[in-house]
């Protein structure tokens, strides 16, 4: 479709701003983690001030800040319970699609309802539950309740339904039994899928607030986004501090991004959320 | 095709269920489960700590009908996501369709502006919430170029809450873009080009042709973002902490200083599940006002 | 492009976790203090998550090296999930440290859950520290059904803090502290300065365009109990009625708030940081904690102390808090000894602690603090002596003060309420958690 020149100089100038949008609020932010905490308290300005990487070796050596544990932690909780969850939901999304038992339809549907509660309503009971089984302050305490992801399986779900029979067909020939076939011959189909799911619960993890807030409190066991909240509530004066305590978690995040960036974006359509 | 037969002889019933096993293990302990409890925690006044709990039925729901900070809390709630998810559906539809017509730099503008996407929310807070500072701001700065006074963002009451939905904007609207990016390449090329050779102009194309053809997508984007948007919890707890006052005080926010900061699980339990009746009313009369409209159409 | 990025990602993984085992050594590592063998290992918790709690940990450090058979852990929580941690383990008596601290308007909140370790055995006649050595209404804050619950450490609250430079640059003494509202209010006005150069006083005041302040509201609770007790009055009458309904309790938040809007000489609390204003020489005065500062040093400001000034017109008074020492009510054993020497060791050493800003609960110590060494502290401490007030303390004084009086206090001095409605709506509610009590 021709557009006049006019519109096209709209649309150009309105793309940029908004890209400009994007990226000053993030740039400005690490300019003030690399300049002295003074110049936080004053009106920005385009020049440069000392610049230097003073705080953000200052965040990570701090013993009353312990950064690298939350770095770590959210890393590992991450990186867990995306391996586990997969696995969980993986094969019980091959279940539902296509293996047969009584109630199959009837469990299905209840899954499906309960997407409809929001997550909240579960909140005060979960914590309960894992307070008296003794896992506060315990990576498990965050794992064990990210494992049942109904909208994964409802995703993954999907994908089996859209393989062709002839593979399992082609298999059950062969002699392969149901874990075979789901291993060796299925899914190698989902791929996609799989990565699109874990990318996702990978970010929904790391980035997760309320959650570790609640389940974790001794100072070494918080993951990134809460320790960003102790560190931007009690260390606000520190404003460089905080600003290069952010990026910690910025800039694994973006990384990730850039290189998985097909995938996410395939996930994010697939899935229909959008990551938000 | 048939399903392979054999595995569904009751040889194989057993297992079978080994596959979902696991699963409906985590999904009764952690969801079903607690979906029950959570409605009967609401039924007692239920402290923390300690071992006494009271049966008092609805007494908590009786009382949360007269509690001036729930109402308070949800106003405030309510006003953020209907400006949050309409904000973010219309902008990201129209960030799409300029998006959609550029050829070149496509895929570096789509990637620029999911990069906010990818920030956990307390990053976001703390690079937003410093960018909308009143005296060392980036935001005034740059107002300040152009001759506009210090506008204090996060500190009137008018203003905050705005503020904070710009900010989620800012967060946010990458995601609805890609799914919206999605559906605009669906539309079949045909089409506009016979709108043009009728010689309808781009505005009369726009709104005859591609919105109507996205209106599922658009649907589906309000009301999974109003949705979200109702539980909006981060930005009120790190940036504005509720204030000034208690107008950007959000109802999670309630609810998590009820049950974690005065021990009171009972009466938080009755603030989700209200919370959560609100939620699926909203949308179900979503689904209803979109079910009628597409009856009018027809 | 993909490589690079993922060894990237190694790198800042590998560095951050590397460079963290690299101790800075002007930054001491204090998480552990004492050698790893020691026979008897303490846990110890408390709040101080700033640069008051490396200083105290100095102190435990000191503690332990004059008593190698004891080791201590120092553990540090923000304040807000302290208390959920702290109330839980001691209930659920598992994980409790040995030695903790709390402010004492908390005991009650405490003791009432049977969680604390009596105190009476630390002071004379069976203990060395003395009561007499502790301001008597310190020692009353201690008790709750009768029993003595805790060992001070130190108290801290409410005074004046000001800009000298700014002061000078007016031709104002900064030595010569108001004496009442109305010197207070007046010399606010001359220390307010529009960009033009204009005080709030005169025609043309452009109070959009303020270059300097001359002070401000700071953190609502302090200055409003202090000017709130001023006048005699107070959030509760003791027994069980909130009394913040009162023409007390309005004369005091009306002064606050007519600061803002009548007089023109604060900026809305709002979006506006006090400390930061002061030390970039846009704000004259402010009333503040002692425990400031270590930012007036860090920040070179060339800062002068008042003690807090008579705004009501009753009686003096200051709001003053403490942190306290306990221990668990399980405590037992060759832990309950060693936490025993703990206790008494910081009790007495709080001479460093002063260099927080910190003036120590123990008056001996506290009267020989050297005004040369740490101002503030013996500023502030000696206004303590005279006017010092320590808060009613209530089983659930958190709720009270976040839910139910603190952001009506915002709300007035926003100009969201006004001060009748805001007491009105403050008093509502917390006579709400008081009789739910």
């Amino acid at each position: 479709m021709k557009s006049n020149l006019l519109g096209r100089l709209l649309t150009h100038t309105f793309l940029i701003l908004v890209g400009l949008a994007c990226l000053l609020p993030l740039l400005f932010s690490l300019k003030i983690a690399l300049e002295p905490t003074r110049f936080a308290f004053q009106a920005p300005t385009w020049d440069w001030h000392d610049p230097s990487l003073e705080h953000f070796i200052e965040v990570i050596q701090r013993q009353d800040l312990l950064l690298p544990n939350w770095f770590v932690n959210s890393l590992f909780l991450s990186s867990t319970i995306v391996i586990l969850q997969l696995s969980i939901v993986t094969t019980a999304a091959y279940g539902f699609a296509r293996l047969t038992f009584p109630g199959r339809n009837f469990l299905f549907m209840l899954l499906l309802f309960t997407m409809m509660v929001p997550g909240q309503v579960t909140m005060i009971p979960v914590y309960t539950m894992i307070r008296d089984l003794k896992l506060l302050d315990n990576y498990l305490g965050l794992i064990l309740p990210a494992m049942a992801n109904v909208f994964g399986l409802f995703m993954i779900r999907q994908f089996f339904l859209g393989i062709p029979r002839d593979f399992e067909e082609a298999a059950m020939i062969d002699g392969a039994g149901r874990w075979r076939t789901l291993f060796v011959v299925m899914l190698p189909q989902v791929r996609a899928g799989l990565v699109a799911l874990g990318i996702l619960t990978f970010l929904g993890s790391w980035n997760d607030l309320f959650w570790p807030l609640i389940v974790m409190n001794k100072l070494e066991m918080r993951t990134l986004p809460v320790g960003l909240t102790v560190l931007n509530g009690s260390y606000g004066a520190e404003r460089a501090l905080v600003m290069a305590g952010a990026f910690f978690s910025i800039v694994p995040a973006l990384i990730l991004y850039g290189i998985f960036q097909k995938r996410i974006i395939q996930g994010s359509m697939l899935s229909g959320l959008g990551g938000r | 095709m048939l399903k392979p037969k054999s595995w569904r002889t009751g040889r194989y019933i057993a297992g079978n269920y080994l596959f979902i096993l696991p699963f409906l293990a985590f999904f009764l302990a952690f969801t079903a489960i607690p979906i029950v409890q959570a409605v009967f925690m609401s039924l007692f006044d239920w402290p923390m700590l300690g071992k006494k709990r009271n049966f008092i039925g609805l007494q908590n729901f009786i009382k949360l009908m007269d509690d001036g900070i729930w109402w308070q809390a949800l106003r405030n709630t309510l006003f953020f996501a209907a400006m949050t998810a309409g904000g973010l559906t219309a902008f990201s539809l129209f960030v799409s369709l300029q998006l959609n017509k550029r050829g070149k730099g496509r895929n570096l503008y789509r990637f620029l502006f999911y990069i906010p996407v990818v920030l956990s929310v307390a990053a976001m807070g703390i690079v937003i919430g410093w960018s909308f500072s009143t005296q060392y701001g980036l935001v005034n700065a740059l107002l300040g170029t152009i001759g506009i006074p210090q506008i204090n963002w996060l500190g009137e009451k008018e203003l905050v809450i705005p503020t904070l939905a710009i900010a989620t904007l800012w967060w946010g609207f990458g995601g609805p873009m890609l799914i919206y990016l999605a559906g605009l390449q669906g539309i079949p090329k045909q089409l506009y080009e016979a709108a043009e050779i009728d010689g309808a102009s781009q505005f009369t194309t726009t709104r005859k042709i591609t919105l109507p053809l996205m209106a599922p997508s658009i649907f589906f984007v309000l009301v999974t973002q109003v949705i979200a948007h109702i539980q909006v919890f981060g930005q009120s707890y790190l940036i504005t902490g509720g204030g000034p006052g208690r107008e950007s005080y959000t109802s999670i926010f309630y609810l998590y200083q009820t049950a974690w900061r005065y021990y009171r699980m009972g009466y938080g339990s009755s603030i989700a599940i209200s919370l959560a009746v609100i939620i699926l009313v909203l949308t179900l009369f979503q689904f209803v006002v979109n079910r009628r409209r597409n009856e009018v159409e027809y | 492009m993909n490589k690079v990025l993922a060894v990237l990602l190694a790198c800042l993984i590998g560095g951050t976790v590397g460079l963290s085992g690299q101790a800075d050594a002007s930054k001491p590592i204090v998480t552990e203090a004492g050698s790893a063998t020691a026979k008897t290992k303490l846990v110890f918790w408390n709040g101080l998550t700033g640069s008051d709690g490396v200083t105290l940990d100095g102190i435990v450090k000191k503690f332990t090296a004059a008593n190698p058979d004891v080791s201590v852990r120092v553990e540090k929580m923000v304040w807000g999930t302290y208390f959920d941690k702290l109330l839980t383990s001691l209930v659920s008596g598992s994980g409790a440290p040995d030695l903790f601290l709390l402010h004492e308007f908390e005991i009650p909140q405490f003791a009432s859950q049977g969680v604390l370790y009596e105190t009476s055995e630390f002071f004379k006649p069976k203990g060395e520290l003395d009561k007499a050595d502790y301001e008597p209404e310190y020692v009353k804050a201690l008790l709750y059904n009768g029993k003595t619950y805790g060992v001070p450490l130190d108290r801290h609250g409410w005074g004046v803090i000001v800009n000298k430079d700014l002061f000078k640059k007016a031709g104002i003494d900064p030595a010569k502290a108001p004496k009442n509202q109305k010197e207070f209010i007046d010399l606010a006005i001359k220390l307010t300065l529009d960009k033009n150069g204009k005080h709030p006083n005169e025609a043309g005041f452009d109070d959009k365009n303020v270059a300097q302040w001359g002070t401000f509201t700071s953190w609502s609770k302090p200055n409003f109990l202090s000017t709130l007790w001023q006048y005699g009055g107070n959030w509760t009458d003791g027994k069980g009625k909130a009394t913040l309904d009162t023409p007390e309790a309005h004369k005091a938040l009306q002064f606050w708030v007519d600061l803002i809007y009548k007089y023109k000489v604060s900026a809305k609390p709002a979006g506006f940081d006090g400390w930061q204003n002061l030390a970039n020489q846009k704000l004259a005065f402010i009333p503040e904690g002692c425990w400031i500062y270590n930012f007036l040093t860090d920040n070179k400001v060339n800062y002068g102390v008042w003690e807090y000034p008579q705004l009501g017109d009753k009686k003096p008074a200051v709001w003053t808090s403490g942190h306290v020492m306990y221990m668990p009510a399980t405590a037992s054993g060759a832990n309950l000894a060693a936490t025993k020497k703990l206790i008494s060791y910081l009790a007495q050493n709080t001479a460093t602690w002063a260099t927080a800003g910190m003036p120590a609960a123990n008056l001996k110590v506290r009267n020989a603090l050297k005004a040369s060494e740490v101002p503030v502290a013996v500023a502030y401490g000696t206004s303590f002596k005279r006017q010092g007030q320590f808060d009613i303390a209530h089983v659930s004084i958190s709720e009270i003060i976040d839910k139910g009086y603190a952001p009506e206090l915002d709300n007035a001095l926003n100009g969201l309420k006004t001060v009748d409605q805001a007491l009105k709506d403050a008093n509502k509610a917390v006579q709400e958690i008081l009789d739910r009590s």
